[in-house]
């Protein structure tokens, strides 16, 4: 199903081609390509310290590659004329001062975009923080932070979501939920670029999967072609990224 | 299917990012702690120096000569209050959410700038007001006769003087990140090295600190004085240099 995306629009295909970065002599990462398509969730694995945080930083325009590029559509992040109404990131932490409430933190983001008060409200309605808004985010929880974060991705509507770990910190329930609302993103035909080292949770949640390890792709398929004559996706990864694979 | 994505205007995206870093200010409880502090502190030092004047026979007692000497101590709140403005984007991970949002670097971090300037010129006017009013009212008919000419510039010397006081200390925030270290730096130029260097070198007139204090302590004698005109465009050219260099380097690091 992945060639399927032909004759759609590309402005919401992410496309990451031959990524390198360097920081001081160690290379983070050596070469990484891969494309999150619409009307999939794609699965961005690897063990910690594989590359997966650094290709998103760079995919948003925080850190810069050493060489290639990442893309969304065909534009660089930070070229992105309204970046809130076309991505919705969240990366570790709530990203978010601690001083200031969950309602005041989503709000000074929602101005940025020029998005209504009202936008806030739906937001925090919709990760479930509307009784939690009026508190200090340093009273959060780590779930509650999660929230919090997964709330600011979603302000602006976007077609693109691009979460880092969206389930560490979230219990069960969070769990189901994120998995839910991911996988709703998907039907509708948007994309959404997920990383992750849980495998368990993450195999009912994506459909595409690439897998990294020592900042190299080692597998991109559909969730069956990665799993391909093992067992589970997370007996695919743990061959894949222990080297029992070659 | 997809919407491509609704184009803004330079101007609007401009507007909206001055909206958004205003808000951070505003809902930031540090910015209000500080202010108030520095404003209470400064009425405190005003009434030592208010206090110390009348005992002073000799020496001659204007209202605004006393009344703003308090604002070379009470400067150390603007310059805390700049680099918590910058500093605190890194906190919790807020640069992150801040670039996400902004990603046109350059144009977030002079949104900011201007948003601390809006902040902090009114309320470096009422700090500066309140301990002349305060000098006035105690020394009463003993104050030595001035112009209101003279007071508005000095209260219009020492309300910019603070302002970009507060900017150049954001944009050595900005540079830092670490809110200590960049209060240490700051804070030992202006009360340890300034001080050290006007003693001891002719050209450190030209610096930060001299020149600002020429914008509003009375003019020395010497002809080779910086006037406080003068005083505050050099002031104004250290702080916008200052910041071009640091957006130089923000918009190329990670963050």
């Amino acid at each position: 199903m992945t060639g399927g995306d032909a004759s759609r629009s590309h402005v919401d295909v992410i496309t990451i081609d031959n990524l390198v970065k360097r920081r001081g002599s160690r290379e983070i990462l050596s070469g990484i390509s891969f494309r999150a398509r619409p009307g999939r969730v794609t699965g961005f694995l690897g063990p910690n310290g594989a590359g997966k945080s650094s290709t998103l930083r760079i995919l948003l325009g925080l850190d810069r590659a050493t060489s290639g590029a990442a893309l969304i559509g065909s534009v660089p992040f930070a070229k992105l004329p309204d970046p809130l109404a076309m991505v919705g990131a969240m990366l570790d932490g709530p990203g978010a001062h601690r001083a200031r409430t969950g309602r005041a933190h989503l709000r000074w983001v929602a101005r940025s975009a020029g998005l209504p008060r009202a936008r806030v409200d739906e937001v925090l309605e919709v990760v479930g923080l509307t009784n939690a808004a009026s508190k200090r985010v340093g009273a959060y929880s780590l779930g509650m932070g999660r929230r919090l974060g997964l709330a600011t991705a979603l302000l602006g509507d976007p077609e693109i979501l691009v979460l880092d770990e969206p389930v560490n910190g979230l219990d069960p329930d969070g769990i189901r939920w994120i998995r839910t609302l991911l996988r709703e993103r998907a039907a509708s035909g948007r994309t959404v670029l997920l990383s992750g080292h849980l495998m368990g949770e993450l195999a009912e949640t994506v459909d595409d999967v690439v897998v990294v390890n020592e900042g190299k792709v080692v597998a991109d398929g559909t969730l069956g072609e990665v799993t391909g004559a093992y067992r589970t996706l997370e007996d695919a990864f743990f061959a894949l990224t222990t080297g029992a694979a070659s | 299917m997809t919407v491509p994505p609704a184009t803004r205007t330079r101007g609007r995206e401009a507007a909206q990012a001055l909206a958004a870093e205003l808000s951070k200010l505003a809902t930031l409880p540090a910015t209000f702690l500080t202010l108030g502090g520095t404003f209470v502190v400064n009425l405190i030092l005003a009434i030592a120096f208010t206090n110390a004047g009348l005992r002073d026979s000799t020496g001659t007692r204007s209202a605004p000569d006393i009344g703003l000497a308090s604002i070379g101590y009470g400067q150390a709140g603007f310059v805390i209050l700049g680099v918590m403005a910058a500093c605190s984007e890194y906190v919790g991970g807020q640069i992150r959410t801040t670039l996400t949002a902004m990603p046109r670097r350059a144009l977030q971090f002079t949104a900011k700038h201007v948003a601390l300037a809006i902040v902090v010129l009114p309320a470096a006017a009422i700090t500066a007001a309140s301990g002349v009013a305060l000098a006035a009212g105690v020394l009463g008919d003993t104050a030595a006769p001035v112009t209101s000419g003279r007071v508005a510039g000095a209260l219009g010397g020492v309300t910019a003087y603070l302002a970009l006081t507060t900017l150049i200390s954001a944009a050595v925030g900005a540079l830092v990140r670490r809110t200590l270290a960049a209060v240490v730096v700051l804070l030992g130029y202006l009360f340890i090295a300034g001080p050290l260097l006007r003693d001891h070198v002719p050209a450190a007139r030209y610096l930060p600190d001299s020149a600002g204090f020429a914008m509003w302590f009375p003019p020395a004698e010497d002809a080779g004085a910086v006037t406080p005109v003068h005083g505050g465009l050099l002031l104004m050219a250290w702080t916008v240099v200052l910041i071009a260099v640091v957006v130089l380097g923000y918009r190329r690091w990670d963050v």
